[in-house]
């Protein structure tokens, strides 16, 4: 097998602008900030970002200038640190296109991706106007039925990047705690990136009982990276970093 | 306890529990401390059947420890007694097997549309939302979609929202004035929570009030401000009021 252990800085270099890059995690919880902050400091441009839920990753990619286009249902720090405002003001001097979904639209554009199919049908977004403003929207007829239903276009990312708690050196990724979209993400993106806490050894996963959730061969790259989600939070690793947050949200404040 | 001494999250939390019926299945989002005290709220008290869903995906998590950052979290996942994921929870409800969804949102009208997208035009919007999250297809498919917006003025309760990012079943939305619930697909005015009035609504409403009667909300009770002070001794559902 393919040992695929990188630097950070070079796994995030094979990220070419403007690629679609599907982020793990939702809001605050194992997001990958290691990996945004690399990003930032590469300077990337116009990268076109997917996630269900978003937040400080979703937000400091926009106040560095990275971003062209946003897939997402909901961009928010939640209720105690409150809006993106960062991502709001890039969407509304139009230097960053909103694409909204509802959340189960992005799981449904993973899943046709991840089945190599070009839409999934979905119901209930018929009636809403997200479906008339957007063009990844679209109506469908049932062939069997003739019934009307919504479809949604695919999303194959071209890399997602996703921070675990554990991996080994061949990419096999285990998740603990809440895994959100993390593994159709892997599953509908052309390859995965990994971040992760701990690299294990070559035969810790095959004596594990609970097996990785990502296999390796989705996987391009591998990184050590101790405290990738800081100073959002990793499950069973360490909670948020209120103070860091708070300062990164000030204009000009705190590290990105 | 006075009428006007009862606090707008106590009342708020409360009104929102009491939508759940037992053995009901049940759903918040994020960003979402209000719905989420309600449902364990409910599974102490009236409904104990009920299923507490959530984005984690941890099903009927026990006594779990909130947390001011997040209802999304692993809180909600370590004391769960069984995994059932968010795109799990989307799948049941479009298959009609979700009861209740908890939602909000910034603007509504009186027929219960939702907007939680743009003020102003969707591509080079006034103001950008945070968006619906599952709004757009819970809100259709969900049996009732129960709103709570801790805004109640003119500009949240308007005669035309800007952008329909949603509409459909919802049933009630909670505020920190009243319950408005839905009737023959119009909002009228169930109860007027206690130390407020029906002018006062009607003030700070945008559409006009309608109720059949005049009500006061049943303030909450002794037993429930018990289990609200054990389930959430931080008193995070004041979070939105900060």
């Amino acid at each position: 097998m393919e040992r695929k252990l990188f630097s950070l800085e070079e796994a995030l270099t094979s990220v070419p602008d403007g690629a679609l890059v599907g982020l793990g995690g939702n809001t605050l919880n194992r997001a990958p900030m290691a990996a945004v902050r690399e990003m930032i400091r590469q300077g990337k441009k116009n990268l076109r970002l997917v996630k269900t839920a978003g937040g400080m990753d979703i937000d400091l990619l926009c106040r560095a200038g990275c971003v062209s286009t946003v897939d997402a249902g909901f961009i928010s720090y939640e209720s105690e640190f409150g809006l993106c405002s960062f991502y709001r003001k890039a969407v509304q001097k139009g230097e960053v296109v909103a694409h909204e979904h509802a959340c189960y639209t992005v799981i449904s554009a993973l899943r046709a991706a991840s089945c190599g199919i070009p839409f999934m049908p979905v119901r209930g977004l018929q009636v809403s106007d997200l479906r008339k403003v957007n063009d990844y929207f679209a109506d469908v007829k049932d062939p069997f039925s003739g019934e009307t239903l919504a479809a949604v276009k695919a999303i194959a990312p071209d890399v997602s990047v996703v921070h675990v708690q554990e991996a080994d050196a061949f990419g096999n990724a285990r998740i603990w705690g809440p895994v959100y979209e993390d593994a159709l993400l892997a599953r509908a993106s052309r390859r995965v990136i990994v971040t992760a806490e701990r690299i294990v050894g070559d035969g810790y996963f095959a004596a594990q009982r609970e097996k990785p959730q990502i296999p390796g061969f989705l996987v391009s790259h591998v990184v050590s990276c101790p405290r990738g989600a800081a100073p959002c939070a990793c499950a069973e690793e360490y909670g948020i970093d209120g103070e860091a947050i708070r300062a990164a949200r000030t204009e000009g404040g705190g590290q990105p | 306890m006075r009428e006007s001494a009862v606090r707008p999250g106590d009342m708020m939390a409360v009104e929102l529990s009491r939508l759940i019926h037992n053995g009901d299945r049940v759903f918040h989002g994020v960003s979402s401390h209000l719905p989420m005290i309600a449902v364990l709220l409910a599974r102490h008290t009236h409904a104990p059947d009920a299923v507490h869903l959530n984005i984690p995906g941890g099903v009927n998590p026990e006594e779990p420890v909130l947390r001011s950052w997040t209802s999304a979290g692993d809180e909600l996942w370590e004391p769960a007694v069984a995994a059932f994921p968010l795109m799990d929870v989307f799948d049941l409800s479009m298959r009609g097997g979700l009861d209740v969804a908890f939602l909000s949102g910034v603007q509504f009208d009186q027929e219960g549309r939702v907007n939680a997208s743009v003020i102003g035009d969707y591509r080079r919007p006034k103001v950008r939302l945070p968006g619906g999250a599952g709004s757009a297809v819970l809100i259709p498919t969900a049996k009732r979609a129960v709103i709570w917006r801790t805004k109640h003025d003119r500009r949240t309760f308007t005669e035309k929202v800007d952008f329909i990012t949603a509409r459909g079943h919802v049933s009630d939305i909670i505020t920190p004035l009243c319950h408005f619930a839905m009737r023959e697909g119009k909002l009228i005015v169930e109860s007027v929570h206690p130390g407020h009035t029906l002018a006062e609504v009607a003030e700070n409403t945008g559409f006009p009030v309608q109720y059949y009667e005049e009500r006061e909300t049943v303030p909450p009770t002794e037993e429930e401000m018990r289990w609200l002070r054990r389930i959430d001794p931080r008193d995070l559902r004041s979070i939105e009021f900060g």
